[in-house]
C-alpha cells in the first residue's frame, strides 16, 4: 500500500446549514461527501478541500499551509447560520493512498480523484510507505496537481487541473462570476499539462517527466 | 476520525461582530408594495437579514414572518415592522429598502452604503 502523510488540517463543522453555507460559497456542487475549491473574488484559489459528511457534521480536509485563509474566508460570514466551527486538526492524521485503502475501524476513507484520503485519529499508527518523490512521480504520470506546487494562490482553478471541481449549474458562489465567463468564452487560459524534461516553468519535476502550466 | 475526542476540541474562535444599532428607511414604492402584501394586518414583519453566499460572499434575505427565533432588532418605520438579526447588523445600518418594477428583474431592492461591491443581479453583496 503506498500512502503519504500529507500536511493537512481538518476543520470540522457542526449545525443544520453546514452544507449549504458552504455550498454557497465555494465551487462544486456540495450536498454531501466531495471535493471542492474556496475561491477569491478573482477566481484565485484559497483552498481545494475534502468535504467529509461525519454523522451529523463535515469536516473539511485542506492544506495546512492556507488554513488560516480559509478561516479568514469562512469566519466572517458565519452571521445568521446555524454553523460552528472547530479545529481538529491537532487530533488527526491526514494520508493519502494511491491505491484502494482497506476500511479500518476510526478511520475515515474517502476515494477521490487525487486518490484515496484517509483521516487518522493520531492515537492509530499507519505507515506512510511512499515518501514524496515517488507521491510526485504518481501526480506526474496521472495529471494530478497538488497543494503548493499547482494549487497555489496565484492560480485559479481552470489553470490547475481543477476544471472538474467547478460545476456548470449550480448557483453563486465568490468567484463564480469570472469562472463562468471563462468557460462560457471557452477561454479558461493556461492548463496543466505534462512535459518532458525539466523546464524551468515546470510546477513539479520528476525524473523523466514534470508538470507546467501553461497555455496550450 | 475520532469525532468522540474531536468534541473535546475547542471551537475555531469565531468572529464576532459588534452590535450596531441599526437605522434604515423604505422608500415610498417599497411601502406602497409591503402594503399590499402585509394588507391591514400588520402584526407580520418584514425580516430583512444576511446569508454567506452570492457572487460577492454575501446575500440579503428578505422574509415575511410573524416571529424569529433569531436575535432581532425590531424596528417600526410608518407602521411597518422590520426585524434586523443582530448578527448581521453590522452590514445592515443605514440602508434603504427600496422597490424597482421592472419587467425583468424587479422586486425589493437593497440600497447599502456598507457594501463596497454588489452583483449584477443585486441580491449579494461585499
Amino acid at each position: 500500500m503506498r500512502v503519504l502523510e500529507l500536511d493537512s488540517y481538518v476543520l470540522l463543522l457542526s449545525g443544520k446549514d453546514c452544507l449549504q453555507f458552504l455550498d454557497g460559497l465555494s465551487t462544486n456542487k456540495v450536498d454531501g461527501t466531495c471535493t471542492t475549491v474556496f475561491t477569491k473574488p478573482n477566481a484565485k484559489i484559497i483552498d481545494m478541500v475534502e468535504v467529509i459528511c461525519v454523522g451529523e457534521n463535515v469536516a473539511l480536509v485542506g492544506h495546512n499551509e492556507f488554513k488560516q485563509d480559509l478561516v479568514n474566508h469562512l469566519n466572517p460570514r458565519i452571521l445568521q447560520q446555524d454553523v460552528q466551527m472547530r479545529d481538529i486538526s491537532e487530533f488527526n492524521k491526514v494520508y493519502i493512498s494511491v491505491e484502494r485503502y482497506p476500511e479500518t475501524e476510526k478511520v475515515t476513507i474517502v476515494e477521490t480523484f487525487r486518490g484515496w484520503i484517509v483521516v487518522a485519529p493520531t492515537s492509530i499508527s499507519i505507515n506512510a510507505t511512499m515518501d514524496e518523490e515517488e507521491f510526485h512521480e504518481h501526480r506526474i504520470d496521472n495529471l494530478i496537481p497538488h497543494h503548493g506546487y499547482e494549487i497555489t494562490s496565484a492560480s485559479h482553478p481552470f489553470n490547475c487541473g481543477l476544471h472538474h471541481l467547478v460545476h456548470e449549474s449550480k448557483g453563486c458562489y465568490v468567484g463564480q462570476e469570472i469562472l463562468t465567463r471563462m468557460r462560457s468564452r471557452n477561454n479558461t487560459g493556461k492548463s496543466l499539462i505534462r512535459v518532458e524534461g525539466n523546464p524551468d516553468d515546470a510546477t513539479t519535476s520528476g525524473k523523466t517527466h514534470s508538470l507546467a502550466i501553461r497555455r496550450v | 476520525m475520532d469525532c468522540g475526542t474531536c468534541e473535546t476540541s475547542s471551537p475555531v474562535q469565531l468572529m464576532t461582530p459588534e452590535v450596531v444599532d441599526v437605522n434604515l428607511s423604505i422608500s415610498n414604492k417599497a411601502q406602497e408594495m409591503l402594503s399590499d402584501a402585509f394588507g391591514d394586518d400588520r402584526s407580520m414583519a418584514l425580516l430583512v437579514g444576511v446569508l454567506s453566499g452570492g457572487c460577492s460572499g454575501y446575500m440579503y434575505d428578505l422574509q415575511i414572518v410573524e416571529d424569529t427565533d433569531q436575535s432581532c432588532q425590531e424596528i417600526n418605520i410608518d407602521g411597518f415592522r422590520v426585524l434586523v438579526p443582530n448578527a448581521s447588523s453590522h452590514l445592515l445600518d443605514g440602508i434603504e429598502i427600496d422597490y424597482v418594477d421592472r419587467l425583468m428583474g424587479g422586486g425589493f431592492k437593497i440600497n447599502n452604503p456598507n457594501a463596497e461591491s454588489s452583483c449584477g443581479c443585486g441580491e449579494s453583496f461585499a
